[in-house]
């Protein structure tokens, strides 16, 4: 292979945005193609170069093949859509129904959360794996507003050393899904977003109290209403096929989810606040494209982690 | 008048179904049966053929194999389904349709088959 033909097929790879197995096969295919197309070529007399050239441009734009890959693997089945939606759902739920103030059924939810998360990330990383993802980040800022209610000396202690830490383990999740596609890291934070404003709308020091329960029984409706928005684009994310149409549609849920949240808040929410949020809505949208490309700048190429010959191989007759 | 591509493109799924109903063909062996049974008027951007394939598969229509061949060169080739030959059955009998409707108005006076 020439370092050509290894950067078309890497063009396709980085582009089509397929799971490992998938893009495995997907790659020894085209490689197979390729090598039989040069074979045709040098033998109707061509030179390798001119061979290599001709072979390109009859395969096709790289992008053009792997958008059309992308398009014939994104659209997710109606079970993934369900899978996809559930977390928004149930805490959705939690708050149009006002369960939040059972800690049963919020412990009940953050464990069922958790687990599937981490089922989702050891077994192949499926697109709905990263919802659940998302909310299982909660349990980890939650930690870090219990840490504040520590003795002054305690806290002080305690919170130098568990930030970096849930810093560092949030940076590593975000790095690992902007890997294998940085739409999944956009669809994992979106929530984070909306959470961090009906927090700040219940409670604009940072500190729950007593006081604040009022506010949350007040709010829960519009809570549940804002969670169960993003259950259905999220359903609606996993159905479409388009790249461009799954951008559009995280970016405009979390926009109008969020002005939704200022709109029921009115008067919690100030100005500074409302378009410090903005900012974090975009970050989560822009910022995971521009780790990728940092991140393909210093990775390695498909060759590095090709698997072995397929086990049950058989000899064609 | 249509584009030659846009018609490959709509008829691309009746097309690799009625290749692979007569025997499993791996990719490039598609290509050149493509271009050899149409006497050359079915090319396209061969990188192209591999979406196509991948999303006749996860349809169901086709199941993919990794086999090695006699010289010691691994093909992945494709094989019609159950589900497949249903569906080949299906859009022949709308192409007879479709090719009938147009012959009664471009040839008037040909009776149907």
């Amino acid at each position: 292979m020439t370092p050509e033909l290894i950067q078309y097929l890497e063009n396709i790879r980085y582009n089509s945005k397929l799971n490992r197995a998938d893009e495995t096969e997907l790659i020894s295919e085209l490689e197979t193609h390729i090598e039989d197309k040069l074979r045709e070529l040098t033998e109707s007399g061509l030179s390798p170069e001119e061979a290599i050239k001709t072979c390109l441009g009859e395969m096709g734009s790289t992008r053009l093949v792997a958008r059309q890959i992308y398009e014939a693997y994104s659209q997710g089945s109606w079970r993934q859509v369900l899978m996809a939606s559930l977390p928004h759902l149930l805490f959705g739920l939690l708050f149009a129904l006002n369960w939040w103030q059972y800690p049963f059924w919020v412990s009940v939810l953050l464990v069922l959360t958790l687990a599937t998360a981490v089922y989702g990330w050891w077994h192949d990383k499926p697109t709905w794996a990263f919802s659940w993802l998302g909310y299982s980040l909660i349990p980890v800022l939650a930690v870090g507003i219990l840490l504040l209610y520590l003795p002054k000396g305690w806290s002080l202690l305690a919170l130098p050393l568990y930030f970096p830490l849930a810093l560092w383990w949030l940076f590593r999740i975000i790095v690992q899904t902007t890997r294998r596609d940085w739409l999944f890291s956009s669809l994992m934070l979106l929530p984070l977003p909306i959470i961090i404003g009906w927090f700040l709308a219940v409670s604009p020091t940072g500190k729950l109290t007593e006081f604040n329960l009022p506010r949350v029984y007040g709010f829960a409706p519009w809570i549940g209403m804002s969670f169960i928005a993003l259950a259905l684009t999220i359903g609606a994310f996993i159905r479409v096929r388009q790249r461009w149409l799954r951008i559009g549609l995280l970016a405009a849920s979390g926009l109008s989810t969020l002005t939704l949240v200022v709109y029921y808040t009115t008067g919690r929410l100030n100005t500074p606040t409302f378009l410090g949020l903005v900012m974090v809505m975009w970050g989560v949208l822009l910022v995971p494209p521009v780790l990728e490309r940092y991140l393909r700048s210093g990775r390695g190429i498909i060759w590095r982690h090709r698997k072995p010959p397929r086990p049950g191989l058989k000899q064609a007759a | 008048m249509v584009p030659r591509h846009d018609l490959v493109k709509g008829s691309s799924n009746s097309l690799l179904l009625c290749l692979l109903e007569q025997q499993p063909m791996y990719g490039y062996q598609i290509v050149k049966e493509l271009e050899a049974r149409s006497q050359g008027y079915f090319r396209f951007k061969e990188g192209t053929l591999y979406p196509a394939l991948h999303r006749l598969e996860k349809s169901g229509l086709v199941t993919g194999k990794w086999q090695m061949l006699p010289n010691g060169r691994q093909r992945h080739y494709y094989y019609i389904t159950d589900k497949g030959l249903a569906k080949l059955a299906q859009e022949r009998t709308q192409w007879r349709d479709f090719l009938n409707a147009v012959r009664l108005i471009l040839q008037p006076g040909t009776s149907g088959p």
